[in-house]
Formats: structure tokens, sequence, C-alpha cells
């Protein structure tokens, strides 16, 4: 129980939830460099691993090391992500309290999730490119840049403000623009898209993509041709198979 | 070809960096919190702050400088529509990696030198 876990000095850090059938690799490991075991109960298992109660987390090795084991996985099996630095105070406890009670809702779940990967596309505009379309479409910002140019050094905070402003809006208008073509474009090919939110505020596209594995070389394909397509605007990244970090969603909203 | 797609399978070798880390594992995945009661341990976190797009003075100012560097000298002699559409090409790419990378490095900087707890809705500490 729970109330024994008090006196130890190591607690259960959960990285995600899987099949029952899923084994560990001897050589896995999660944050601060610690094991990875699997916590059975029944028809599914939770990624786990005893880390010490005292040792702060958080630093780069332990995020990586935890989106890592998560990824390795996605790419084999199904899996339910859980958030970074998800503890319990013990193995039994994560059987007992988060396992057994809730069986059948992960289950069901990971049967959902069978076939498919999460992907991410991830794009950056070509600042150069980029800055040449607003200022050759937009007349307002050609006129901002133009004064600015002509007064060199003398030119005032204000008026640089007001050119970056403008181009800032413009850009994010582009941004809105480019995603809801890239997500139109893949959208046949998917099972469902979730948004994320731009990581910098030349971010082209940041979206979500859960695709089934009979769609994948489709999905690849379609977003080779939009690479090429925007080869000389927009630097392109598929990230993937990732665990659904995007796709899985807490109990919170009832699920029919 | 001068294509950017760049695969960073789950298997192999991967390009995908500590800033593609946090954008996935802060604020994305199961929250313990809806499934446990009592077990649930407040571990200590170094703070992490998920990289957020803010609209400010410095960014506006960022752009700016970035338009003011762009060589429109090239302009006098071609059209506007020439210029877009091949001579940027090659000149861009190098820069926006620069970029990316800077990014990253700053990210991992701000985690290595703060070491507090997160801002999140605090967790009951057993044992304390």
């Amino acid at each position: 129980m729970s109330v024994m876990a008090e006196d130890k000095d190591t607690v259960c850090y959960v990285y995600g939830i899987v099949p029952a059938d899923v084994v560990t690799d001897e050589q896995a490991r999660g944050v601060g460099g610690t094991p990875v075991v699997t916590v059975t109960q029944g028809k599914i298992a939770a990624l786990a691993g005893d880390i010490p109660r005292d040792k702060p987390l958080g630093r780069p090795d332990d995020l990586i090391a935890h989106e890592r084991l998560l990824d390795l996985a996605a790419a084999e099996t199904p899996v339910l992500p859980f958030r970074f630095g998800s503890v319990m105070s013990s193995k039994e406890a994560v059987a007992d309290e988060l396992l057994a009670p809730y069986h059948d809702e992960f289950l069901s779940a990971l049967t959902e999730l069978d076939g498919r990967q999460e992907y991410v596309l991830h794009g950056r505009y070509v600042e150069e490119t980029i800055l040449r379309e607003v200022l050759s479409e937009h007349e307002e910002a050609a006129r901002l840049h133009e004064q600015l140019r002509a007064q060199g050094e003398n030119a005032s905070q204000d008026e640089r403000v007001a050119l970056g402003e403008f181009l800032f809006n413009a850009v994010a208008a582009k941004r809105e623009k480019d995603s809801h073509t890239v997500a139109d474009a893949l959208a046949p090919l998917t099972v469902a898209i979730a948004p994320r939110d731009p990581t910098h505020e030349e971010d082209a596209v940041n979206i979500a993509f859960l695709v089934d594995a009979d769609h994948e070389q489709d999905f690849h394909a379609a977003v080779a041709e939009i690479a090429e397509e925007w080869a000389s605007r927009v630097e392109l990244r598929v990230l993937g198979p990732l665990a659904p970090y995007d796709f899985t969603v807490s109990r919170s909203t009832p699920e029919g | 070809m001068t294509t950017a797609l760049q695969q960073s399978g789950g298997g192999g070798g991967s390009s995908r960096g500590l800033a593609d880390a946090i954008d996935s594992i802060l604020d994305k995945g199961l929250v313990l919190d809806a499934y446990v009661g009592v077990s649930i341990v407040g571990i200590e976190l170094v703070t992490i702050n998920a990289r957020v797009v803010i609209a400010s003075v410095d960014t506006y100012l960022r752009f700016a400088e970035a338009t003011n560097r762009l060589d429109l000298s090239e302009q006098q002699g071609a059209g506007m529509t020439e210029l877009l559409g091949n001579t940027t090409q090659s000149v861009a790419k190098g820069k926006t990696k620069g970029m990316l990378e800077a990014v990253g490095e700053k990210v991992a900087e701000a985690l290595q030198d703060k070491r507090e707890e997160l801002e999140r809705p605090s967790r009951r500490r057993r044992g304390e």
C-alpha cells in the first residue's frame, strides 16, 4: 500500500502505458539513467522505473530520456504517454491505483491506437524569403521599410517598431494560411489532426497528425511534395513516429 | 535537390533535440492527477518553460533589423518578382539553420541555469 512507501528513498516514475505483452530491453534507461521495467496488470502494463526521491528532475538529459523511451516504444507498439514528471509512491501503487481501476479504459485506448502513429510536421520560414514576400505583397510594409532605409541610423525606435509589428502580423497571417493549406492537403491521409502552438515567430506550420499504417507511405509522399513546393521558403521537418502525445486525452473529458 | 525535408525516425539516429522534447512532453500526454489521488508524489522539478511566441517590442525590433539586413541593392537591377523566384534560395538556407541552433542552445542554457519548482499546481510532497 501507498502508506508504506513514505519511508522509502525511491519513488516510481511512470512513462506510459502499453499492452501487457511488451518486453523492455534490459539496457533501456529512463530519467537520471535509471532502469525501466514493466509493471503489469491484466492486459496492460506501465513503463515505469524507480528513481531517487530527492533528486530534482528536468535536466535536458531527463527530458530527452523520457521522450526517447516513449518514441522508441511507439515505433513498436501502441503507447499512452504520460506527461513529463509523473511520479507515484511505488510500483505497487502503480499496479493497484493506476492500472487496476482504469484497466478497461486504458486497454480500449490502446486498441484504438493500434497500427497508428503520430507525426509532427514542423516548418520554419526561411527568413529572407518570407520577409521579401511580405514586402512585395504589402505596400505599407515596403513604404515603412524604405523610410527606415532612407534614415539609416537616424530612424526612430517607433518607426522600427511599426515596421516590425507589421511584419510580425503579416507572418502570423501567412502561418495561419499555410497551416490550413497543409492540414487540408493531408487530412484525407490521416486519422486525426491536432495543431500545435507555434514555438517561434517565424514558424510556418506546427501540426500533429495521427496516421494509420495503411496511409503511411501516401502521407510521406504528400509531405515530400509539400516540402518540394516550399523548398525555397520553408524548412520542413517531419518528426516521428512519436508517441501520440497530441492524441492522448486524460479522462476529465468523459469518453463514450 | 533543395528539398529541406528531414526525417528523424524513432528508431535510428535522431535529429530531434531538446527543444522538440520540450514541445512534446511538458504539457501533452496523460495527467496522473486525473487518475490517482494519494499515491502521487510531487517530485522537485527544474524550471522548464515551453516556448511560446510573444508579440513584444523586442520581437518587432528583431523583425525590423532582419529586414534591414536584406540586401535590396540588387533590386535596382532586377524586378522584385525575379528576386523572389530565384536569387534568394541559395543564401537563405544557411541562415535559418543557424537560427534554429541558436534557439536550441538558448533553451538548454535556461534549463541548466534555473532550478526551481515548475509552475504547476503544487502537489503534496509525502513524508514532509
